[in-house]
């Protein structure tokens, strides 16, 4: 991005970079928005501490906070051990240098951690036990495409930069299919619009392959050379004939035929996934499903065509320089979080140290978190704002903003690696986190040579061949430093045991004990779930295009251009329920309750409700209450939209 | 202007003489980016935005798609709000831009009554009257609009003076019309075939209401 600043170095405009070929130069709502977010009103400035009397905070001196959080540190890991201290960190502001906090840790012998993620996970592990890697072909290559399918995603809202790429595609005579609940812009846009119920994307993606063999439209030639498992693959589609798909997704048998017809014949052929169909107990396996479709096709290493979930390749950075880890290790699941510190022993947790995440309002189980929190002897919060979890902190420490300290920045739908330049200095006492863990490194008495005193020298010895004219380039542009190539796979190589695309995966059974091959297995809060006589509405809780979970919320902007927050429900299900378009509803399960106003449409699938997720500013409901704190059949996740609820007017 | 009329070729734009947008309507995805960066270069942060998105069939009604009009002052042919204005705030520039001169407005707000489309907004604190300005101090430096460059599906574009709108690109949909001959230059792009049918048919429904 680029951006402008005034006469007093303030930044007061951010516009795209042209030379950035992910964007074309342009940048989405919250870009902009960071030009109101660094200078907002509400920004930290300096250290907070909670006030004796409980009411409320009182500033502080940088000195005065970081001597007693390390006396009080220190005191805890004589008392209790290390472990009985956790830190947290989320991905809000991240770039290469997040990863230093684990320096002054591993230092003080060691911490309670997290594993695994709230986002993007199981369909993480489920393409990398398919393709063997986490790759997809270059964004550009989207106008190719003869047939788009959007699967689970938002992109209108969620990745406009795909969007654009999207609608290229469609100009130039793409058809476009979306398979989502909802009626989003997305689906607004398209050719077909899917609504399956929620959950049942393994069905039909085993439904639709079902038919594709069946007419002898897979690719024989690409399965006999490049495929393993596929004779059992095959065998299971058995199970899966389309009548009982369209029993078990609601989607009518016809447009799951046409559907499977469509995608077998048109070539290339792109699929999408989102995040949005592994936010259950069983997504690996619905996304093991989902992602062997284009192999099935032949659509794999082809230009056009593929499988486009997660692209790594600008994850290529060496590894930090960090100390040696202590023995003494602990981590529990993001996403049970609120249990973990309720019943963690030996030690039980005491402290908790959190940059860069707002768990408060954000995680499962969130107002049980906050509990849990509020129990802590110390918290500490580092923020550039204000947060639910804020609140709760004994000390509330300043962040930088992503203009204010250099870093490195990976992603992961372009290929593009980014140096993120310091454009202006830190406001007020601000300083940037690398230079609080220094402090607080060198108050303990540890080694504070593992934090960068030249950070330019310091990233340049990160990249893959570190080196000055590499640095300088980089500094100009955004580099695709993997040396892949725009096709992934297009060399037909997949780094899985067999070396070939796994329909059958004995990974998949040693790691995380699933099937080898996969199927549908029927949601526990869901659509066929005897819990729905209780509650009998599927919540989803999406994603926004105003936010990046609860960031941006408090910009006087963003809330300027915002839609009112609502629940989203089908007249067939607010009719019975009395609930009129506007009127304030409850929205219940055996987890939480909130309120909101309701908002009657008839573009959600009936039996489901819908919530935008990241909205905890202004006394808005804390959606999260209501949601379980499971994990996913791989890799740690969170189970987000498996969530039966009730809703009655108010 | 009437439903049968749309899209026919009595509908469709020809040269027009002077600078304005084009706003592509399977494009506009209603992110409210343009309305934001509008704020952002007119230090309109805390007043009236110039700009805004007006959705069609937000709650998604089954009869057709949810779209977005993005629009600002249309920077006519013939401006009512210059014709209107007792004070010679308003000037119609060569390349077709109509600039307000805040130093010559009264705030009487005649130009507020005259716009048909509601483009000048008055500022309390002020006492007086603004608009788009197609951001002109940027078009003179050779750069585009800012609410054009920070489209991020680049719905939103800037047909220059003398520009040729071409047979695609639309003067009329339904849902926006011209009662006062003002000649707006605001151009439309729509997808083809049965999806502008169901465009303008959603359009015309939400006019009806």
């Amino acid at each position: 991005m680029l951006v402008s600043l005034d006469e007093r170095d303030r930044i007061v405009a951010i516009e795209g970079d042209p030379e950035n070929p992910a964007t074309g130069g342009r940048v989405c709502l919250k870009g902009l928005a960071y030009a109101q977010r660094q200078s907002d009103p509400a920004r930290l400035l300096a250290p907070l501490r909670r006030r004796r009397d409980g009411r409320g905070f009182e500033p502080v001196g940088w000195d005065e906070a970081l001597e007693e959080i390390a006396r009080r540190l220190v005191r805890l890991r004589d008392e209790s051990g290390p472990l009985a201290a956790l830190y947290y960190e989320g991905s809000g502001s991240h770039g290469a240098l997040g990863g230093l906090a684990e320096a002054f840790w591993r230092q003080f012998g060691g911490c309670t951690r997290t594993h695994g993620d709230l986002c993007w996970p199981a369909g993480l592990e489920a393409t990398r036990l398919t393709y063997g890697a986490n790759l997809h072909n270059h964004p550009r290559l989207t106008v190719e495409s003869r047939l788009v399918v959007v699967w689970g995603h938002n992109p209108a809202e969620t990745n406009v930069h795909q969007w654009r790429l999207i609608l290229d595609a469609q100009s130039r005579g793409a058809r476009l299919v979306v398979i989502d609940p909802r009626r989003t812009d997305s689906t607004d846009a398209a050719d077909l619009h899917v609504q399956p119920k929620p959950g049942t994307d393994a069905a039909l993606a085993l439904g639709i392959a079902r038919i594709v063999v069946d007419e002898g439209l897979e690719d024989a030639a690409m399965l006999r050379a490049h495929a393993h498992g596929f004779a059992q693959y095959r065998a299971r589609l058995a199970d899966y004939p389309v009548q009982r798909v369209a029993e078990i997704t609601g989607v009518g048998a016809s447009t799951v035929r046409e559907l499977a017809l469509e995608y077998g014949r048109v070539k290339p052929a792109l699929l999408i996934a989102g995040f949005g169909l592994q936010r259950h107990h069983h997504a690996g396996q619905a996304m093991r499903a989902v992602a062997l479709l284009p192999a099935l096709t032949g659509n794999v290493g082809v230009p056009g065509g593929g499988w486009q979930y997660a692209n790594l390749a600008s994850h290529c950075l060496r590894p930090l320089p960090l100390p040696p880890e202590p023995p003494a290790r602990r981590s529990v699941p993001v996403s049970r979080l609120a249990a973990s510190l309720e019943t963690l022993d030996a030690p039980p947790i005491r402290a908790a140290w959190i940059e860069r995440a707002n768990p408060g309002s954000q995680n499962p189980a969130a107002p049980r978190l906050r509990r849990a929190l509020e129990a802590l002897d110390l918290v500490v919060v580092v923020d550039q704002f204000m947060t639910p979890t804020a609140e709760l902190a004994h000390f509330v420490l300043p962040a930088k903003t992503l203009f204010e300290e250099e870093d490195l920045v990976t992603a992961y739908w372009h290929p593009y690696l980014q140096w993120r330049a310091r454009i202006v200095e830190p406001p007020g006492t601000v300083r940037p986190e690398t230079e609080i863990w220094r402090a607080l490194s060198q108050r303990l008495g540890l080694d504070t040579s593992w934090f960068p005193g030249d950070r330019e020298a310091f990233l340049r010895g990160l990249l893959p061949e570190p080196s000055e004219a590499r640095l300088d380039e980089l500094k100009k542009r955004p580099m695709d430093l993997s040396g892949l190539g725009d096709v992934a796979f297009a060399d037909r190589r997949f780094p899985t045991p067999s070396g070939k695309i796994e329909f059958a995966s004995d990974q998949a059974a040693e790691r995380w004990g699933v099937d080898r091959i996969p199927g549908y297995v029927a949601l526990g809060e869901g659509s066929e779930s005897p819990l729905r006589s209780r509650f009998p509405l599927q919540l989803l809780s999406c994603k926004t295009r105003e936010r990046i979970h609860s960031q941006f919320g408090s910009l006087a902007w963003v809330r300027g251009v915002e839609r009112p927050h609502a629940l989203d429900i089908h007249p067939d299900d607010a009719g019975p329920r009395g609930v009129q378009d506007g009127a304030r509803v409850a929205v219940w399960n055996e987890r939480g309750r909130i309120e909101l106003r309701a908002r009657l449409t008839p573009g959600i699938r009936p039996g489901v409700v819908h919530v935008l997720e990241g909205r905890c500013h202004e006394g808005d409901p804390d959606v999260n209450a209501l949601v379980a704190e499971g994990v996913t059949d791989m890799n740690h996740g969170a189970t987000f939209y498996e969530c039966l609820v009730e809703v009655a007017p108010v | 202007m009437s439903g049968e009329h749309a899209g026919s070729a009595a509908g469709r734009g020809a040269r027009s003489p002077g600078a304005g947008f084009t706003l592509d309507l399977h494009r506009c995805v209603g992110c409210g980016a343009c309305v934001l960066a509008c704020r952002i270069e007119n230090g309109r942060t805390g007043t009236a935005p110039w700009r805004r998105v007006v959705p069609v069939n937000l709650v998604r009604r089954l009869a057709g798609p949810t779209y977005f009009l993005s629009v600002a002052c249309h920077h006519c042919d013939k401006p009512a709000c210059l014709a209107g204005c007792p004070s010679r705030a308003y000037e119609k520039r060569a390349d077709g831009v109509v600039l307000h001169h805040a130093e010559r407005c009264l705030g009487c707000r005649y130009c507020e009554m005259a716009c048909p489309f509601g483009a000048p907004q008055y500022d309390r604190d002020r006492g007086i009257v603004s608009k788009c300005t197609l951001c002109a101090p940027r078009l003179d430096d050779g750069r585009l609009p800012a609410c054009v460059t920070a489209c991020p599906t680049g719905a939103l574009q800037l047909a220059p003076p003398g520009r040729d709108t071409g047979g695609e690109a639309l003067r009329d949909v339904p849902g926006f019309v011209d009662p006062a001959g003002c000649g707006p230059s605001l151009r439309f792009r729509a997808p083809a075939g049965a999806r502008r049918e169901q465009l303008f048919r959603a359009l015309q429904e939400a006019m009806a209401r």
